[in-house]
């Protein structure tokens, strides 16, 4: 039975940390990727209303039966649990390039699907055929509760934190003018689903460190190496295209600042520092042109005050900047950059980001529509507007909602179908990934030990960094370097000794 | 694993976005409003339904 451990920090210390060897991609500009993804749920139809934390528990029926637990990770090395508040919570498991985690977010998707599919008809059993479940990557209920996609970034630990929240995040609160997943609200058509509810996050983002990076400093690595980056301002992104190109250039950002820090000189993200990080998220995404300008702070430094020196930046100029930086440095080591995701064409990357931002310039939402969330709804309102259908403002929040259930929903679905979505991952891609982990990172060695754990019915735990068996036979596997797929030799001992121990009892 | 970002070799260099889809999609210009009509007859049914009941629904308890 897994049973979960906390996963907290099991960093070695002291004299033990010394004879850790350094992960060999310390050095080089690779980098670990994962997103967690919470999930919003709810029930209409059917006799009678079921509330969020009947249908989540539901849900969590086959998890339980056979974990013993609403907390578990999967043969795929991912982790799924059920979160304060009734959120279903996927998180993936290590992957090293933008489109493993793509892959994987989306096979976390496909789990939650067919749990809610299960749970659906077991629900239709007491309360009528006719009810239906939601399940929706969203960020934001009817009633304002706010919750959230979360992306990790594993960074050296060179790059002092400060200089990480100063230079990332003007680059988070702009990015929205392509992550962004939209929403209409009170004040109109926003890029963000999260803008309105942020204002603390992003606020203390700049005063300390807690929000957008883990408050424990829980790296899942070697301390001594590296950090985990725990960025919380994004949206959750039904659009493939929106997830891969958010940690695709947050990489290249966050790539670009480890080797102006390894070089000893500034960045030049600095010139884009804002002077209300707060009031600046909320203006971007209030602003589909992206040409609203907003304050820049008062001391970017002198090389950063040469840049906008009248002090104010529209959120299309900030990301021109970050674009620009990043070509240079893929132009000052053009083969260290390229070789820094294993998958991935940077330069096709560096080439879609321009095209993204020359199409916002040239005020050409259609083009984006079927490559960014909040552009695709921006779309369909305006057809349904130009149909002369009636959207009243329920109708609109409805049919927003309906783009992000991704077990019923019929907006995004039909957008795929027709052609109006760019996909990036197969069907055949997805299926894979959940059963089976990345094969490049330690996810590689969870995935297989509890595929073989629960294939001997053995008694054990995992977390992120450690695999506990505790019957029939006792181990442990420390897993420290999430870049290591092993299998080392501990793990082999391991499996091993399990292998012989359930032969003995057959 | 998805193909379209998929690094190909030596040749990964030479290609540039607006040699590649750019024609593509303005070619499709039409046939994107054709495509856009049918998304909306595929969600009539979804227009029909209840919206406030379907949006009043969904109250979680609180996340983060």
């Amino acid at each position: 039975m897994p049973q979960l451990r906390d996963s907290g920090t099991h960093a070695l210390t002291g004299s033990d940390a010394a004879k850790v060897p350094r992960s060999p991609q310390y050095e080089t500009g690779a980098r670990i990727f994962g997103i967690e993804t919470e999930y919003g749920v709810s029930m209409t139809g059917g006799e009678r209303h079921g509330d969020a934390r009947q249908v989540a528990s539901t849900m969590f029926m086959p998890v339980v039966a056979q974990a013993r637990s609403t907390n578990t990770y999967l043969c795929n090395g991912a982790r799924l649990y059920l979160d304060v508040g009734a959120h279903p919570e996927y998180a993936t498991a290590e992957t090293r390039d933008p489109l493993d985690a793509l892959v994987q977010d989306l096979a976390g998707e496909s789990v939650i699907r067919r749990l809610a599919l299960q749970a659906q008809q077991r629900i239709r059993s007491t309360v009528g055929d006719d009810a239906i479940i939601h399940v929706f990557k969203n960020n934001v209920d009817s009633a304002g509760h706010a919750f959230g996609c979360h992306e990790n970034y594993l960074v050296r630990r060179y790059v002092p934190l400060p200089v990480i929240e100063r230079e990332l995040l003007p680059f988070l609160i702009t990015r929205q003018l392509f992550s962004g997943a939209g929403r209409i609200t009170d004040h109109g058509f926003e890029l963000s689903q999260r803008a309105d509810y942020l204002d603390e996050a992003v606020s203390s983002a700049t005063t300390r460190a807690r929000p957008m990076v883990n408050t424990r400093d829980e790296p899942h690595a070697d301390p001594e190496e590296f950090r985990r980056l725990h960025v919380i301002i994004g949206d959750s992104n039904r659009s493939q295209f929106a997830t891969f190109m958010k940690l695709a250039t947050t990489h290249l950002v966050l790539g670009a600042i480890e080797s102006s820090v390894r070089a000893g000189r500034a960045s030049g993200f600095q010139a884009c520092a804002l002077a209300d990080p707060s009031i600046a998220n909320r203006a971007i995404s209030r602003d589909i042109t992206g040409t609203a300008l907003v304050q820049l702070a008062q001391d970017r430094g002198d090389e950063g005050m040469a840049w906008h020196p009248q002090g104010v930046a529209s959120a299309l100029d900030i990301q021109q900047h970050y674009l620009d930086i990043v070509r240079q440095a893929m132009a000052a080591d053009s083969h260290a950059v390229a070789a820094s995701l294993p998958r991935t064409d940077v330069v096709r990357v560096m080439d879609d980001w321009q095209e993204l931002l020359d199409r916002l310039r040239a005020n050409d939402v259609d083009a984006l529509a079927d490559k960014l969330d909040w552009a695709a709804k921006y779309r369909l309102f305006s057809a349904l507007r130009g149909r002369g259908q009636r959207i009243d403002a329920w109708r609109a929040q409805q049919l927003d909602m309906d783009y992000h259930d991704i077990v019923n929903g019929s907006v995004y679905p039909a957008l795929v179908r027709r052609g109006m979505m760019r996909v990036l991952a197969s069907e055949q891609d997805v299926e894979r990934a959940v059963g089976q982990p990345p094969a490049d990172t330690r996810a590689a060695m969870r995935g297989r030990f509890i595929r073989e754990a629960q294939r001997h019915g053995a008694r054990f735990s995992c977390d992120w960094t450690r695999l506990t068996l505790t019957e029939p036979v006792h181990g442990e596997v420390v897993m420290l370097d999430p870049f290591d797929a092993g299998p080392s030799e501990a793990f082999d001992d391991m499996l091993a000794q399990l292998e012989d121990a359930a032969g003995q009892t057959q | 694993m998805p193909q379209e970002y998929a690094a190909q070799g030596q040749a990964r260099q030479e290609r540039r976005a607006d040699e590649e889809h750019q024609p593509v999609e303005r070619a499709q210009a039409q046939p994107q409003a054709d495509a856009l009509d049918q998304v909306l007859d595929d969600i009539a049914a979804t227009l029909e339904t209840n919206a406030q009941d379907y949006v009043s629904s969904f109250v979680q308890q609180g996340g983060q």
